[in-house]
């Protein structure tokens, strides 16, 4: 028996990493909009006018694939159970010293709450990124709402990378394996998601 | 300000509805006539385009006996003293106050993002062919060159008054005139002395900036600096009291995370 089980297949990781780098583009050609403060970024870009271009382009990308990997996932992450509501009721523990053990299934109750976050904000960040892109198009004050949106969903969109980053790599260690080679270890495996792992046949 | 602040004061009761104004400002600004279908008034264009920086709506009424009365009212960039569009501009000195209060543009430095359009309260500036902002500048050109803005030199009734725009309101306030845009949004660059209420000429009666461009931008953007960093130090917070899950069970002997 091998040291590793198969977490994610080479298409779900290629179409996270363009998730990823889409997201990466529409972060910096997206802040010089945000605000002044940060226009020096859209010298990335050649100026605002090629930022704004990326962020257009970018932002198809972003909407195609990362709606695909929400689907992908629907099924899986609109599933919650008694385990996952026991893991929500503690916060998956990581306000706890304490070493606690959930039954995960292949996603824990987190990750589900923010993948289905993830499909509804793209949705909204790419209507809302139509409607600020031409805005002679809508209703005035459909537009300021939209700009508003785009905002907002943007701020929450930033903080949970920032977590998302930190729970995948420092926070829980051999979690970035599944991402970047696919494999995981079976001892990572059986002490996060240990449902799945009993489901793909570890003990 | 280290000059005095300009503008005008449009006196609406002395407008005869000639248009002057709009065909100065075309001839200054070298700008093409727009091709407009006859609608049954007299107001033509009806409606800003990016080649029209200013116009006079006819507003047509009929009161219970058939009295038909007209009101004129000068449209235009009211170069605010709290600009919507400037705050939102996303581009260093594509919207800029001149020295004399006026909110200019350069279209250099535009970078066709539109958001002046929507955060504008009082739906003025307009995008043409070229994808860059347009609206009134108030001739700043021209001013700087000691010269009246060309609508006011062509205005033959005096309905357009430019100068120093504290003189120009103490004298219609001398006049008994009512104002409109005296002090909201710190004070419109252009005052209007109106003979109705606001709304009668499509004028907002209480002009601000946009509430959701209020929010977006007085609200979302700070926060969303202190929701970035605070989600920093939240993670790294994290990460020295509770700490990382490293994976025990693993052993020294097998190598890995786990820590001796």
């Amino acid at each position: 028996m091998g040291k590793y089980v198969e977490r994610f297949n080479t298409a779900e990781r290629v179409l996270h990493w363009f998730v990823a780098a889409s997201f990466l583009t529409l972060l910096l050609s997206g802040l010089g909009l945000y605000s002044r403060l940060f226009h020096g970024y859209f010298t990335l870009f050649g100026g605002g006018a090629g930022a704004i271009l990326a962020h257009k382009y970018a932002g198809g990308i972003f909407f195609v694939s990362s709606l695909m990997l929400f689907f992908n996932h629907a099924k899986e992450m609109f599933s919650f159970d008694e385990d996952d509501r026991k893991w929500f009721r503690s916060l998956g523990g990581y306000l706890s010293k304490d070493p606690e053990h959930f039954n995960s299934g292949k996603f824990n109750a987190g990750q589900k709450g923010f993948g289905i976050f993830m499909g509804i904000a793209t949705f909204l960040l790419g209507v809302t990124g139509v409607i600020n892109w031409i805005p002679a198009s809508f209703p005035r004050a459909l537009v300021q709402f939209s700009l508003l949106l785009h905002g907002l969903l943007f701020l929450a969109f930033v903080m949970l990378m920032v977590v998302h980053v930190y729970l995948t790599t420092i926070g829980n260690p051999g979690t970035l394996d599944g991402m970047l080679y696919g494999n995981v270890r079976r001892i990572w495996a059986r002490r996060h998601h240990p449902k799945w792992y009993k489901e793909i046949g570890g003990e | 300000m280290a000059q005095v602040r300009v503008g005008f004061l449009v006196d609406t009761s002395r407008c005869i509805g000639c248009r002057s104004c709009q065909v100065a400002c075309k001839a200054w600004n070298h700008m093409d006539a727009d091709k407009t279908v006859e609608k049954g008034s007299y107001e033509n264009p009806t409606d800003l385009t990016p080649n029209l920086y200013n116009r006079i709506r006819f507003l047509e009424s009929a009161d219970d006996r058939g009295n038909v009365k007209w009101l004129f009212m000068n449209e235009r960039c009211v170069h605010c003293g709290d600009a919507g569009c400037m705050k939102v501009c996303p581009a260093p000195g594509a919207l800029h106050r001149t020295m004399e209060g006026i909110v200019a543009f350069d279209k250099e430095k535009c970078i066709s993002c539109k958001y002046c359009v929507s955060a504008c309260p009082f739906n003025i500036p307009r995008y043409g062919a070229d994808d860059k902002v347009t609206k009134c500048h108030l001739c700043f050109d021209r001013i700087g060159a000691g010269k009246l803005p060309a609508c006011a030199q062509a205005c033959p009734t005096q309905t357009l008054q430019f100068g120093g725009r504290d003189a120009l309101i103490s004298k219609a306030k001398a006049a008994g005139k009512k104002l409109y845009g005296e002090n909201a949004l710190a004070g419109l660059g252009v005052v209007y002395a109106l003979e109705e209420k606001p709304e009668a000429y499509g004028l907002p009666a209480d002009p601000s900036i946009p509430t959701s461009i209020f929010l977006w931008k007085d609200v979302v953007r700070p926060l969303g600096i202190l929701g970035f960093w605070g989600s920093v130090a939240a993670v790294v917070v994290h990460y020295v009291t509770f700490g990382t899950r490293r994976l025990e069970e693993d052993g020294k002997g097998k190598g890995g995370d786990a820590h001796g």
